[in-house]
């Protein structure tokens, strides 16, 4: 279905999506098991940043990044587990996000939790946030401040 | 909570389909197995709760503190 549908939301005032932005997040993002819906904002034209802004909750939204774009050799494994709940084969398109932390007034402290990637069906626009118990694996990864002098 | 004392081998059967043995206790450590469908996630309690403090504190990012 194409119906432009609006929601509220604290961040970002009233954002518009259609059926298909929407991302069933099965169990939500620990901590939060009852928002179960979510759709991508853009932080800025062009920019990295994203955010997963709950369609369940106004307040609730979280900055993510894909984590290819600033980690070479990051590939959360796909388990046989997971594989099986999200229904992915080996040619299934999907999206890897990590989630980043800014402690307010603080971007240079901006972390991502390399440890709870959120992976996503792209077909079947169904997620879940994966737990990597691996303890080389940061939950608090310093990503690194995009240079503020950087050419225009 | 509920408490239980088990010996080496013995279970405890958790609702229909998990069932968690201790396979071995070797000083200060318990080797424990689970038996749970594939559906059923486990986890080490530390990285759980870490993983959902973490979520927590990253929900309260705020977009004007966004670099660049």
């Amino acid at each position: 279905m194409t119906t432009l549908a609006s929601t509220l939301t604290t961040r970002f005032g009233a954002i518009e999506f259609i059926d298909d932005d929407i991302i069933h997040l099965c169990g939500g993002i620990l901590g939060f098991p009852d928002g179960e819906r979510f759709v991508l904002v853009q932080h800025k034209e062009g920019s990295r940043f994203r955010w997963l802004q709950s369609l369940d909750d106004p307040k609730l939204a979280f900055l993510v990044v894909d984590p290819a774009e600033f980690f070479a050799n990051y590939a959360p494994e796909i388990t046989d587990k997971l594989a099986a709940d999200l229904g992915l084969n080996e040619e299934t398109p999907r999206l890897v996000y990590t989630i980043v932390t800014i402690p307010r007034g603080q971007p240079e402290a901006m972390t991502a939790n390399l440890a709870g990637p959120i992976v996503i069906n792209l077909e079947t626009r169904k997620g879940v946030q994966v737990i990597i118990e691996d303890p080389a694996v940061g939950i608090k990864h310093p990503l690194g401040v995009i240079s503020q002098q950087s050419a225009a | 909570m509920l408490v239980l004392t088990r010996k080496v081998n013995q279970s405890i059967i958790i609702g229909d389909d998990v069932e968690v043995v201790v396979l071995e206790v070797r000083g200060e450590q318990v080797r424990i197995g689970i038996r749970a469908p594939r559906t059923v996630v486990v986890h080490r309690k530390e990285i759980f709760d870490q993983i959902q403090d973490e979520n927590r504190a990253a929900s309260e990012t705020q977009p004007e503190d966004i670099p660049g």
